[in-house]
């Protein structure tokens, strides 16, 4: 086996890699941009060699520099992760010629696969099934108007050389086709370094499933069933799970063996993924693209077969035959992963960069709960790189078992510093249709047609906030009651009976002290919740008449704000008397922020496109911000006359910071 | 005595009517609670001792003699606040505009000089259109009375004021010279001369929120210590505030048990300075992540952010937290950051409570407007402060500690108890930059030789070590330690004795 190994990627797919090197005793050899200088996989892995700045061109996307690693540390083969150069071609032959092993597939496979158009003329002729389409390069606009016609809308045009969303357009008609195809071809300009785009049919109500295939140097080759990633928001995969709750043992089996064919084509040698788009309706499935990498949510494919792919991915590189055929290949219980990002959304899942002020994911157990990340309390989210900072991802025997332990696992999650999309994560594992299983690619554009906000997570379980509410409070009355220096003999009584109030809603309730918590009476009911919660703690781990429960929250002045299944929701407790007093106090209306326009996110003002006292109509657009290397178009709201234009492009921008005054 | 009796019972009635319910109905559309109920949310329930509910005023002129009113608009007493002994007044708006007269005041100085003989913290909750003019020079003579004893109790025991309604004229110089003043948004004004008198004098335009309101008074002048939505808000956070506050400058400050490890070891503390010197980080989050059960109270946060105060407990006991804010102004001290901090120091010295001071200050900020406003002598208010003051004092550098700046922030020479420092610390006349322009000015025309010198500087100066060296820092640790190395350090302190000579009192430069 190798004794050293490198990891050409950062983050957590990085710590992922390290893990399993660990494990088989490989020595580790990271490498890493200054700007993740002090990042966990840096200090996991044995050695580490600093390969430039943050900028990716400059340092993780520069093969020289990475074999230059390679021989300064004498490492013998290099783990790409994904993104970056892990579907390079000439990065994978290069380092053979160099006599570094490459874990991944051989750089003729990456190459054929790597273009979209040639890896659809190879799966035609693997007889895999293809979407309808042009696969040509198109010379213009207008000619792709033409095509797009011929094809029938709706249509995707789409980069040859994009991914994960990026230089990918949707058009319903010609101006769209027009449009979209111009600004499809100058993204995939800027990208990728590569403006050839295609265009085919759009299937509606698709669902993205993909096989997971892995093959080795003796022709040997298995499919490791499919994931389920229909769960996107703008293409981006959210959650994925495997198996997928819509495949049926023949449809499996159909995938399976057709992926195998196209990785079979190409001589595939490593752990490789063969997606799918499957028509929700019929069945159906396109093959859609391969990667010939390895996927972010490729632990839940380990979870129920009990592979390590990376291992396995190693092990081929090394020459190795596949430990087994496709007869031992089972699905054992559900898996599923939740990307946990660094964006806001309840701000139109902005990117939120920072400190990472508290941090601390769930108790992993094996078997059950598992958490990938490349980040730890008190870390840095820096603007270079994408807003992934971790893999939340659950076994259990069955979807509706998953599905609750991720909500527990959610509760569990603390990041504080910055936003994360963990109330929307957590809003999805609790929607009907999510949970029925019948979804598709277009399931959050269709359920979250305006973004998302804070009541659309409605918490069905008051009894237990408001129980809790009671409980925090008299834990923290109790414990001000216990203060030195009371006249003797008429020292404070903290009362039983309380008010809860969740905005205008009024709960009486009763608390009193037992060992370990309180028993909370409300409505008829009695709950006993205990916990060992330590006061000012953000997470509350506790019992409610007996079932285990976890929550986060906050003291705010009077108020305790907690967080529960995806939903904030703030509570003040008081006696009767001062909540009825407080009933007299006047509403103050919030400031009239409308004359404004905020900056939703830290970040760099590109540019103002508009001027001072120009008339703006709904919709138009106001300004751009950059941040974490994507544009944001803000746009207004409703029409309205600049007045003002505060900041000037090219400034840095803080959050709430006023870019534009309306009249 | 039946008849007695039930006398008692009819003007215990109308006291408790104060103005009457019409009044009180117009109170509370003014979003503001009547004097009782103030007290009621305020105190324990049940606690309160109501004294003069039956005092009236002695005025015969302006038709007053046919207005008799129990209790003369001020609900006065004692009580407790989670059992410790309290002294409170609160002005009733609703009789006579809550206007101070010759025996309002009297009911006032009477619960004060119970306070000060028993040694209990005295609140006022103030809601005042003024002075009795019927009573004129009466009346004057009232407020007089009570400024003299709120400067008598000053430094004896807490004195607490919380502007609920109006406070103009002479009245606001009795808020003014306790220890705090707390007011409610929206509902309290605090002015010297009204907007009325301010347009015929200046011709300046202002409204009443914008001349003397929260906002204005905790942002802008530094008068209030904070600001609070609603009465019912104000008086929850003013009984958690009282739970920090000894009773008197013989006691030590109260102690509320905890189980939040003083031991506890918060590793993300060590990533918080960033490598860049010019990259500011947020001082709070050492605080939060170093006190009891993340409790800090902070005092005046919206005025001079650059330097942060306020209250927390570390290991149960009470400390009063004075830290440069690098987030702002790059944390350096100016007039108004060096007054709000020489002010809180000398509070927390009167009153026995020590103070834990956590320094990245670049400096004294420059410029023109600091001189001419004379930071020459509001700065050595803060340094006059620290140098006086005799409680535990405990100093954590966590970066940058320049020149007269690094003096000020309770350094060793100023008796700092215990100084430490963490790893990042660096404890300099000034910054690489400056000092090596002006050691070298010679080479200022030669950057490379210039850049050489900064390094060189750099390694010598820009570390603990230096001043480790001379014995200025008694250590070097860890930032995630800093919590149980407080702590220790404070346990350690508690029997601390020091008095300063007798003199009949310091002339700091005011």
């Amino acid at each position: 086996m190798f004794k050293k190994i490198l990891i050409a990627n950062r983050g957590e797919i990085a710590c992922r890699v390290i893990k399993t090197a660990r494990k088989m005793g490989i020595k580790t050899v990271a490498v890493y941009s200054e700007a993740d200088k002090d990042a966990l996989f840096v200090d996991m892995a044995d050695e580490a060699v600093c390969i430039g700045p943050a900028a990716s061109k400059e340092s993780y996307l520069v093969a020289d520099k990475i074999i230059a690693a390679c021989k300064q540390t004498g490492a013998e083969a290099v783990h790409p992760g994904y993104g970056f150069l892990s579907e390079n071609a000439e990065f994978s032959r290069r380092l053979e010629a160099e006599g570094v092993k490459f874990i991944g597939p051989k750089h003729y496979s990456i190459a054929k696969m790597g273009d979209k158009i040639e890896s659809k003329k190879l799966a035609i002729e693997a007889k895999v099934n293809t979407i309808p389409g042009y696969n040509d390069a198109i010379a213009g606009p207008d000619e792709a108007v033409k095509i797009a016609q011929k094809i029938g809308y709706p249509v995707m045009i789409k980069a040859s050389a994009g991914g994960g969303g990026k230089g990918l357009r949707v058009a319903y008609n010609d101006a769209e086709a027009h449009e979209g195809f111009a600004s499809c071809v100058n993204e995939a300009r800027n990208s990728f370094g590569d403006d050839r785009v295609f265009i085919e049919k759009y299937v509606l109500e698709p669902r993205h499933i993909e096989i997971q295939v892995l093959g080795d140097s003796h022709g040997n080759y298995v499919y490791l069933n499919e994931r389920d990633c229909s769960i996107q928001r703008r293409h981006q995969k959210v959650v994925e799970e495997a198996p997928s709750p819509f495949v049926d043992p023949e449809m499996r089996k159909a995938m399976g063996e057709q992926a195998v064919a196209l990785a079979r084509a190409v001589n595939y040698e490593s752990a490789g993924t063969v997606e799918f788009v499957v028509s929700g309706a019929t069945k159906e499935f396109y093959f859609l693209e391969m990667n010939t990498r390895l996927q972010v949510e490729h632990p839940v494919t380990e979870l129920i077969t009990g592979l390590d792919l990376v291992e396995q991915m190693i092990r081929v590189a090394y020459g190795e035959k596949l430990p087994l055929a496709q007869a031992d290949v089972k699905i054992n219980g559900w898996a599923m992963e939740c990307r946990i990002n660094a964006e806001d959304p309840f701000r139109g899942f902005l990117p939120s960069t920072g400190r990472l002020v508290r941090f601390n994911p769930p108790q992993e157990i094996d078997g059950q709960v598992r958490v990938d990340t490349g980040v730890y309390d008190g870390g840095e989210i820096s603007m270079f790189y994408d807003s992934m900072i971790a893999k939340l991802i659950v076994h259990a025997p069955t979807r509706d078992q998953a599905i609750a332990r991720m909500r527990d696992a959610l509760n569990a999650f603390v990041i504080r510093g910055i936003s994360s999309n963990i109330p929307f994560q957590a809003a999805l594992m609790q929607h009907p249709r999510f949970c029925s299983g019948s979804f598709n690619t277009g399931f959050i554009a269709e359920e979250y047609p305006q973004g998302f906000d804070a009541s659309m997570v409605p918490h069905d379980d008051p009894a237990l906030l408001i129980s809790v509410a009671a409980f925090v409070h008299r834990s923290y009355l109790d414990r001000a009651a216990r203060v030195s220096g009371q006249l003797a003999g008429h020292e404070r009584k903290v009362g039983d009976d309380w008010v809860v109030l969740r905005g205008k809603e009024r709960h009486e309730v009763r608390a009193t002290p037992i060992a370990r918590g309180y028993l909370v009476e409300y409505n008829g009911g009695k709950f006993e919740i205990l916990s060992d919660w330590r006061l000012g703690e953000p997470l509350l781990h506790g019992t409610c008449n007996g079932e285990k429960f976890t929550l986060q929250l906050e003291r705010r002045g009077m108020k305790y704000r907690l967080f529960h299944w995806g939903a904030q929701v703030d509570l003040t407790v008081l006696t009767a008397h001062a909540a009825e007093l407080l009933a007299l106090m006047p509403e103050k209306a919030p400031p009239d922020l409308s004359k404004f326009l905020l900056s939703p996110m830290p970040g760099l003002l590109r540019e103002l496109a508009v001027t001072e006292g120009q008339e703006v109509k709904a919709g138009e657009k106001l300004a751009v911000i950059e941040a974490m290397k994507m544009e944001n178009i803000l746009k207004a709201e409703q029409d309205c006359k600049v007045k003002k234009l505060v900041a000037k492009p090219g400034e840095s921008l803080s959050v709430d910071q006023v870019i534009i005054e309306f009249e | 005595m039946h008849d007695i009796i039930r006398q008692l019972d009819e003007k215990r009635a109308a006291a408790c009517l104060g103005g009457g319910q019409k009044r009180i109905d117009s109170q509370h559309a003014k979003g503001k609670l009547t004097a009782r109920e103030r007290i009621e949310l305020f105190l324990d329930p049940g606690s309160f001792e109501e004294w003069d509910m039956f005092k009236e005023h002695r005025c015969t002129d302006f038709g007053m003699e046919k207005q008799s009113l129990p209790g003369d608009g001020v609900v006065t007493g004692y009580g407790t606040v989670n059992g410790r002994l309290v002294f409170v007044f609160s002005q009733d708006f609703t009789v006579l505009g809550g206007s101070l007269s010759e025996t309002h005041a009297e009911k006032i100085c009477k619960v004060m000089d119970h306070a000060m003989k028993v040694g209990a913290p005295v609140i006022g909750l103030n809601d005042s259109g003024g002075a009795r003019i019927q009573e004129g020079v009466a009346s004057l003579g009232g407020y007089a009375d009570v400024f003299q004893r709120n400067v008598m109790a000053s430094g004896v025991v807490p004195q607490i004021s919380m502007i609920m309604g109006p406070c103009a004229g002479g009245a606001v110089y009795s808020p003014a010279m306790t220890d705090f003043i707390f007011m409610v948004k929206d509902s309290s004004y605090m002015f010297v001369t009204g907007p009325e008198v301010v347009k015929t004098v200046t011709h300046e335009e202002v409204t009443s929120e914008e001349l003397g309101g929260a906002i204005t008074h905790t942002s802008k002048s530094g008068v209030a210590d904070l600001a609070f939505e609603n009465d019912v808000e104000a008086l929850t956070m003013l009984r958690r505030f009282i739970n920090f506050l000894p009773a008197n400058n013989r006691e030590k400050p109260p102690v509320q048990p905890t189980n939040d490890p003083a031991e506890r070891l918060d590793f993300s503390l060590d990533t918080l300075v960033p490598d860049n010197a010019n990259q500011p980080y947020d001082m709070k989050e050492l605080i939060i992540k170093m006190v009891d059960d993340c409790d800090f109270f902070e005092i005046q946060p919206d005025n001079a952010k650059n330097i942060i105060t306020g209250f927390a407990r570390m290991d149960g006991h009470t400390v009063g937290i004075v830290a440069n804010q690098p987030l702002v102004l790059a944390g350096c001290l100016d007039i108004k950051s060096s007054i709000k901090a020489a002010r809180f120091v000398r509070f927390c010295d009167a009153f026995n409570i020590p103070v834990v001071t956590l320094v990245d200050v670049p400096g004294f900020m420059p410029g023109t407007a600091q001189e001419y406003g004379g930071i020459i002598k509001h700065g050595a208010k803060l340094l006059y402060a620290y140098a006086e003051c005799t409680v535990p004092k405990v100093t954590l550098i966590t970066r940058k500690a320049y020149g007269g700046a690094y003096d000020v922030m309770s350094s060793k020479h100023l008796r700092g108890d215990v100084n430490l420092a963490w790893p990042s610390a660096e404890i300099a006349v000034m910054g690489p930059k400056g000092a090596v322009e002006i050691i070298f000015r010679e080479e200022k025309n030669d950057p490379e030789k210039l850049a050489q010198r900064e390094a060189e500087y750099k390694a010598k100066f820009a570390n603990p070590f230096v001043a480790g060296a001379r014995g200025f820092i008694d250590d070097v640790i860890m930032p995630n330690e800093t919590r149980k190395r407080i702590c220790r350090s404070l346990a350690m302190l508690r029997s601390k004795k020091l008095e300063n000579p007798w003199r009949k009192h310091g002339n700091i430069p005011l």
